[in-house]
């Protein structure tokens, strides 16, 4: 279509823009953008925290070559780049970690922050001629909103006939009763009515939250707004739901309720989707995808497919790539992508690898899309914050391998509700050898023996001195090593 | 015991998530660091037995005919020593009494004194026997990336050099290592880059002293007679000191074994590194050997050593290369020409010549 592509030669050019005013900057002290993607609940805010604390506190991070050998002088916080966006809360986010020992609540809106790590190169070059620093710029929003970069690409009836038919679909439609009978009730082509539009999206937006509680969990819930509206909240560019809308239709009479909710529709992309897509996404340089694929193993696979789809579509409106300088100049592109199954610690170290072959068969399409684009791509487990140990428990002849942590309160197993106090040792069930086994429609995990109870963040000791021991983490470091380690060799 | 899971690839399916108390006794902590992150529940950490390691393969060995021989004719020779001893002592006493008592003190100190060799050659192969079985430990576990393994290597690696005082960093590093990496190849690369990696750096100087010592020794020697006593002195000494520094101190017989299974290993990787170093080095260093005979001589000579000395350090070493990065001839051999102002000397005394 001619508009979409002046359009889309039109963001390009704004792109190319935004990054060469971004290169004036980087001629002083070199940035690094690092993209935290990750849908809701999958752990990006403690996995920002975990990070600029343990870098700022010099915790252990043995794995990380440039904080091993002592060659990062010093991390610390300055002020960022935009001064739009709200700084990033670190401090609190700590405290409530180690403090109260609770994890963050759901992020509602987008904050940022700029980490400076003074340090000294490895190489003989640089060492000399280089700054020795690096800023690394790092933005944090609530997940929901990721799902509405893949809209950047669809019009309104494309969109339409997706969410109906998603909604139709076996594993949602007794969630979508209401807005499915809504729907019926109402024509497209009849005249626009303000009252029948904003019931259809009272009635959507209560259909995607069902879809996300628990017991469902399912990802692909576009549009995020709806679910986390953030300022936006009762303003006619959220008042748009999908209409029922035929196979090559011919387009919407002006006036009728079907244009309404295209323009709408349009409208939400073009204030709300796209400027988040530019000022956040459009130039990053390293990628974290972190995906709580224990969350969706524990609702079964209906809620594992639907993950995969929500990562594939979202991964879709990212620029992997090789970098060369030359053309870095005009155009940024992710060179390394890291995918990475969060929360680790709730199970044993033996099933690790289990989970990353389950998370590697979630994210094939975006993985061999990106590395056949020329972007480095790696895939492992890690916990941000390790919130557990590790046991071996005997029961019945046999030795199970355990994990020691308080589950939250309210997370309960085999009938015992848990207080929020009390330490338990846990055995999660065995992940199966084949990844493809859990994917399996029918297949159900929680009855063949896998439950993820979720845990309080770790108790921290203080040494004689009052000084707090860093953050506990599991591959945090060799997370960092890949992400941002070559920049500091 | 029915299902218990060996490795990673054992299916297992049937074993429901269960929740425990941690009153319950039949918890136990796996790792020593726990008390790190709670101190309110000391339980006794127990390191689980591991009775599922997989068998290794049984060898068959052929019967020794040599063995037995050896064996008949030591038996043989210690006897007629044993008769000769005791006939001399008879002789003594029937001169005199005291010669006799003087006789059988000075049997009885060489008794003890043969005793206390053997209990030191003894306890020396049984060092070594110790280093090898813990590279092998420790490279299993890093193939498999087996942290329960790895940490069990690790642990005797640190009690190998619990009497080196210049280790104690390292070894204080490792262990907090223990108790938070989760990955046995990532503690086994950890272990070389904090305890190892001073005593790979002491092991390559040693290496290059001796090779720079060889060739030049040789350069310079009379006789070919000099050199060839020097170079097989030089490089049995290398053998040794390699050996001690790694925490083999092996007496004489394990350092017959230990000199064996260098040259062993030198006779495996010797293919191999004439296929990538030797011809490179040869190359690179034809120039000094086309200026003057000698000086190729004692090339050829300092990479004889440099080659020994590597295949040394893979045998003595109680750790595979995993991590770290195994020298090279090339960087031994390198070093050898760069800074040496003796070999310098010897260049610019050969180029003077040539004119």
């Amino acid at each position: 279509m001619p508009r979409s592509l002046i359009s889309r030669l039109a963001d390009e050019a704004r792109y190319a823009f935004d990054n060469i005013s971004g290169l004036a900057g980087d001629l002083a002290v070199p940035s690094l953008r690092l993209g935290v993607t990750g849908l809701a609940r999958s752990g990006k805010t403690v996995f920002i925290t975990a990070l600029v604390h343990n870098l700022m506190h010099g915790g252990r991070l043995p794995l990380f070559s440039a904080a091993a050998s002592g060659r990062i002088a010093e991390a610390r916080l300055e002020p960022q780049p935009d001064d739009a966006v709200p700084r990033f809360d670190v401090e609190s986010h700590v405290a409530a970690l180690t403090g109260e020992r609770v994890w963050p609540h759901s992020t509602r809106q987008v904050s940022e922050l700029r980490l400076t790590i003074d340090y000294e190169s490895a190489s003989f070059l640089s060492r000399n001629f280089g700054r020795g620093r690096l800023h690394l710029d790092i933005v944090d929003y609530p997940g929901e909103w990721l799902l509405d970069l893949p809209l950047l690409a669809k019009d309104y009836a494309t969109f339409s006939r997706e969410a109906v038919k998603a909604a139709r679909s076996e594993a949602r439609s007794h969630l979508a009763n209401a807005y499915l009978a809504t729907l019926a009730a109402c024509d497209p082509k009849a005249e626009a009515d303000e009252a029948a539009a904003r019931r259809l999206a009272a009635e959507f937006t209560a259909y995607l939250a069902a879809c996300r509680a628990d017991e469902h969990a399912l990802s692909m819930l576009p549009p995020g707004r709806f679910l986390m509206p953030g300022d936006l909240d009762g303003s006619p560019a959220l008042t748009f739901a999908p209409l029922d809308m035929e196979d090559d239709a011919p387009p919407p009479r002006p006036g009728s309720l079907a244009a309404m909710m295209e323009r709408r529709y349009e409208a939400y992309k073009a204030h709300v989707v796209r400027p988040f897509f530019r000022e956040h996404f459009a130039r990053l340089d390293r990628q974290i995808v972190l995906v709580d694929a224990l969350h969706a193993l524990n609702a079964g696979p209906a809620a594992l497919a639907d993950l995969e789809t929500a990562l594939a579509e979202i991964l879709t409106a990212f620029r992997p790539g090789r970098a060369s300088w030359l053309f870095s100049i005009l155009n940024r592109r992710i060179d390394r992508i890291l995918f990475a199954a969060t929360k680790a610690d709730h199970l044993h170290h033996e099933d690790h690898d289990r989970l990353e072959a389950i998370l590697e068969r979630l994210v094939r399409r975006g993985a061999e899309q990106a590395s056949f684009r020329g972007a480095e791509v790696d895939v492992m487990a890690l916990a941000a914050v390790r919130a557990t140990r590790e046991a071996t428990v005997l029961h019945d002849g046999q030795s199970l391998p355990a994990i020691l942590g308080t589950p939250l309160a309210g997370e309960s197993v085999d009938g015992e509700t848990y207080d929020g106090k009390a330490e338990i040792a846990m055995f999660p069930g065995d992940l199966p050898d084949d990844p493809e086994a859990v994917f399996r429609p029918g297949a159900d995990l929680g009855k063949a023996g896998v439950r993820f109870l979720r845990f309080r963040p770790p108790k921290l000791e203080r040494t004689a001195e009052g000084v707090t021991l860093s953050l506990p983490h599991i591959r945090l470091d060799r997370a960092l090593d890949f992400l941002i380690g070559d920049r500091l060799a | 015991m029915t299902d218990r899971p060996k490795t990673k690839e054992t299916a297992h399916t049937g074993r429901k998530p269960t929740a425990f108390r941690l009153d319950d006794g039949r918890v136990r902590l796996d790792d020593a660091s726990s008390d790190l992150l709670s101190r309110e529940t000391r339980i006794v950490p127990a390191r689980e037995e591991d009775g599922d390691s997989v068998p290794a393969a049984i060898e068959r060995k052929p019967f020794r005919w040599g063995r037995l021989f050896a064996a008949g004719l030591a038996g043989l020779v210690s006897l007629a020593v044993g008769l000769s001893i005791d006939a001399l002592i008879r002789d003594l006493f029937s001169r005199s009494d005291w010669l006799g008592f003087l006789g059988v003190g000075l049997a009885a100190l060489a008794a003890l004194g043969l005793l206390g060799l053997a209990i030191r050659e003894i306890a020396g192969l049984m060092r070594l026997s110790r280093i090898d079985a813990l590279r092998d430990e420790i490279a299993a576990a890093a193939e498999r990336d087996d942290a329960k393994a790895a940490k069990a290597g690790l642990q005797s690696l640190m009690q190998l050099y619990h009497g080196r005082p210049e280790t104690a960093a390292g070894r204080r590093a490792l262990s907090q290592h223990l108790g938070e990496v989760i990955d046995g190849r990532d503690l086994v690369i950890l272990a070389e880059r904090d305890l190892l990696k001073p005593l790979d750096e002491q092991a390559r100087r040693f290496v290059t002293e001796s090779a720079k010592r060889v060739s030049v020794v040789t350069a310079l020697s009379p006789r070919a007679l000099v050199d060839l006593l020097m170079v097989l002195f030089e490089n049995l000494r290398l053998i040794r000191r390699l050996s001690a520094l790694y925490g083999g101190r092996p007496g004489f017989v394990g350092f017959l074994r230990l000199s064996r299974s260098v040259a062993a290993h030198l006779a495996i990787t010797g293919g191999m590194a004439a296929g990538d170093t030797l011809v490179s080095q040869v190359l690179g260093h034809g120039l000094a050997a086309r200026l003057s005979a000698r000086l190729g001589e004692g090339v050829v000579n300092g990479l004889l050593t440099a080659r020994i000395g590597i295949a040394a350090i893979d045998v003595c070493r109680p750790s595979p290369f995993v991590g770290a990065r195994r020298p090279a001839v090339s960087d031994i051999m390198g070093e050898l020409f760069k800074g040496d102002p003796q070999a310098k000397a010897l260049l610019e005394e050969a180029e003077k010549e040539k004119k």
